[in-house]
């Protein structure tokens, strides 16, 4: 008998016959009761107690505001996914900010480009979650999964209309159990630790910042 | 102090006078029970939460080795091995061997108890593996050859001052400083060359999802993200436990976990992973596996009372909030996971021959369960256990091992003296009246009991001759 076998015999033997059905019913996820400008002011008041800082702005200004944040931070190289909508603002603002496309495989080479040279990294965004303080992020083949971790700022985009109310709505609206992607991450600040006397210390391993632009 | 169960009461003795200690400890279970009741008490719905939670633990439980088997085969469709292990020898070896198939020999590791559990890092350093600790108390721990002394934050037992001067050994070019942001900007430096050259991330897993084959990881620093997403080959491991049935047992869990271990509404980071890189994505581990460990975990299933030690989720409340924990910190106990769930888990790990002290390391406060985020009623799992340590092992099949290993004849023969005389009215009269009578020869000392305390004093009179002399009296007035 492998170890698998021998595990699922153990555990089958001491399971008893109960009948799974006769299981107690189980209470309900409290759910939000709050209206849409105030999820919105909820979301808000959690990713800046955070420390994540929450700028609203507008589609066409993005690149501008990204260039201000980078040049308030002293960052200086830009790092965003092929085919997202505000890529090609990035061209107007080439003279203050070297803003390059993650068109690459994440080899040996590139390993070294993303961890040494690339300050900054902006992101889309799949969904927002009020009670959570959250932003969701799908990584894709646009948008690989350490664009938003290995630069030491993080700007990420979200439109008003990706915010739900909680995470159980917004599981069963899109029926995520149908096709879930290679990764998903919930994001609720940036990076911290609070391992050394619990001083909160940011930018820990990740991002230090987190820049929310609503849009 | 010495990493065993059976030093316990010594190292105990060694923690309380350890002033420093007690203050590092006191001070951070202090900040982790104050953010933690922060929270709840905003909450009006945190009690149906915890009853929720509870079910949902006992639901899976319930179902665990079909969801077990579904978890593989989703997990399986989804790209990723599935590997399983009766021991943690078993569990070693598996990874060891994963390692050498891809000639990997630079490890990056997320904060895995675990892989504590199983002592994995020695075993691979003698295969001649690197291995790094990347979570930063797991880091400060490892730099020291210590152990992690709480299973959320492994290095509460050390202040800044302590970290300073470990950095200052350790970490070249650094020098002396007790300012963190600076302390934990070198560790970052450190450990970001480690991520870009390692060939294989090791990290545990918070909760395994059946319905689709999804590993979640609950962190605040990054470093699971980095050792889950960097490396070319990502290797979790985990107790069978940690299965649950469906994605929307997930947001109830979560919540109960980062509010009941730090007080945060969410962890910065909550990291699903249902696949290996799939062609086309440009980053990601090529080949990700899974380690389930038993360990014991199969026997505390077998008792539907001992099953409920495997609704934990590891939020540590329960030691945050122990008045033996907050005082003698987690080596004491001289086990992977200490405090309360440390005291009713390692029984069934080691077998109560070793752990027998464990379960008597308790007022019985019963604060453990009240903050429990599952509802373990752990006080009554110490106290079955202490019975079970006391019950002669007269079955062919022990519930738990090691059973009757505390059992002292001389104190066997004092509780069947003890019944005797109570049994019947006259022969607990004859005692009494004895007892009375012999006042003078009675031992002043009886080690180790009176160290700490004072032998009470046998009365003149039994409380029988008393009510029968007052009653005496109150007749003689009337």
């Amino acid at each position: 008998m492998n170890a698998k076998q021998a595990i699922l015999a153990k555990l089958k033997a001491a399971q008893g016959n109960r009948a799974m059905t006769d299981l107690p019913d189980e209470p309900d996820y409290p759910l939000s009761q709050l209206d849409s400008a105030e999820q919105y002011r909820q979301w808000v008041e959690l990713l800046e107690r955070n420390q994540a800082v929450v700028i609203e702005t507008v589609a066409a200004d993005i690149a501008e505001v990204v260039t201000q944040q980078m040049k308030r931070l002293g960052l200086k190289s830009l790092l965003y996914g092929e085919n997202t909508p505000f890529a090609a603002q990035f061209k107007a603002f080439a003279a203050e900010l070297e803003a390059t496309a993650f068109d690459f495989e994440l080899d040996t080479q590139a390993k070294a480009f993303l961890f040494e040279q690339v300050d900054a990294g902006i992101t889309t965004c799949h969904s927002a979650i009020a009670a959570l303080g959250a932003i969701v992020l799908w990584p894709d083949k646009n948008e690989p999964r350490t664009l938003s971790l290995v630069p030491s700022a993080h700007f990420v985009v979200v439109r008003r209309e990706q915010l739900y109310a909680d995470w159980p709505t917004l599981l069963k609206q899109q029926q995520w159990q149908e096709n879930l992607p290679t990764n998903v991450l919930l994001i609720s600040g940036p990076s911290k630790t609070g391992d050394i006397q619990q001083y909160m210390a940011f930018g820990a391993h990740g991002p230090k910042h987190l820049i929310v632009l609503v849009v | 102090m010495t990493f065993a169960p059976e030093s316990f009461r010594d190292n105990v003795s060694q923690a309380l006078k350890d002033q420093q200690l007690r203050q590092n400890i006191k001070g951070a279970t202090d900040y982790f029970a104050a953010n933690r009741q922060r929270t709840v008490a905003a909450d009006e719905h945190f009690e149906q939460l915890r009853e929720q939670g509870r079910l949902i633990k006992q639901r899976c439980l319930a179902k665990l080795p079909e969801l077990l088997e579904q978890l593989e085969h989703k997990l399986t469709a989804n790209g990723i091995k599935v590997h399983w292990a009766q021991t943690t020898e078993q569990a070693n070896e598996t990874i060891a061997q994963l390692l050498a198939q891809h000639g990997a020999t630079r490890a990056v590791k997320g904060k895995s108890m675990v892989s504590e559990e199983t002592e994995l890092n020695d075993h691979l350093n003698a295969r001649g593996v690197e291995t790094l600790e990347t979570d930063m108390g797991e880091y400060i721990v490892q730099l020291e050859h210590e152990r992690p002394s709480h299973i959320l934050a492994p290095a509460i037992h050390k202040n800044k001052v302590e970290v300073a001067q470990i950095f200052d050994k350790h970490i070249e070019g650094l020098g002396y400083t007790e300012d963190v942001d600076a302390l934990i900007l070198a560790a970052r430096h450190v450990m970001r060359d480690k991520f870009k050259q390692a060939d294989v991330g090791i990290t545990g897993v918070n909760f395994a999802v059946a319905q689709t084959g999804t590993l979640c990881l609950v962190e605040n620093e990054g470093n699971g993200r980095m050792c889950s997403t960097v490396p070319d080959l990502h290797i979790a491991i985990t107790g069978i436990e940690k299965v649950v049935e469906s994605l929307s047992d997930i947001p109830p869990l979560l919540s109960l976990l980062t509010r009941s271990a730090t007080g945060q509404v969410l962890s910065t980071y909550f990291n699903m992973i249902s696949h290996p890189r799939k062609s086309g994505e440009k980053d990601g581990p090529k080949a990700v596996h899974l380690v389930l460990l038993d360990n014991g975990r199969s026997d505390a299933f077998g008792d539907e009372a001992f099953r409920q030690t495997l609704q934990c989720i590891r939020c540590s409340a329960c030691m945050n909030h122990c008045p033996v924990y907050r005082r003698v910190g987690g080596h004491a106990y001289g086990t992977v996971y200490p405090g309360p769930i440390g005291q009713i888990l390692t029984p069934h790990m080691q077998g109560l021959d070793k752990t027998q002290d464990l379960p008597t390391a308790s007022t019985l406060c019963g604060s453990c369960a009240e903050v429990c985020p599952v509802k373990i009623p752990i006080p009554q799992l110490l106290l079955r256990l202490r019975m079970f340590a006391q019950m002669p092992d007269k079955d062919e099949k022990p519930v738990v091992a090691g059973q009757g290993a505390g059992r002292k004849s001389a104190e066997a023969f004092i509780w069947w003296l003890w019944r005797y005389f109570h049994q019947s009215g006259r022969r607990y009269r004859l005692l009494t009246y004895m007892l009375t009578k012999m006042r003078w020869a009675l031992p002043r000392v009886i080690k180790p009991w009176t160290d700490s305390r004072e032998l009470p004093t046998v009365a003149k009179m039994t409380l029988h001759q008393r009510v029968k002399q007052r009653q005496r009296q109150q007749g003689a007035k009337r």
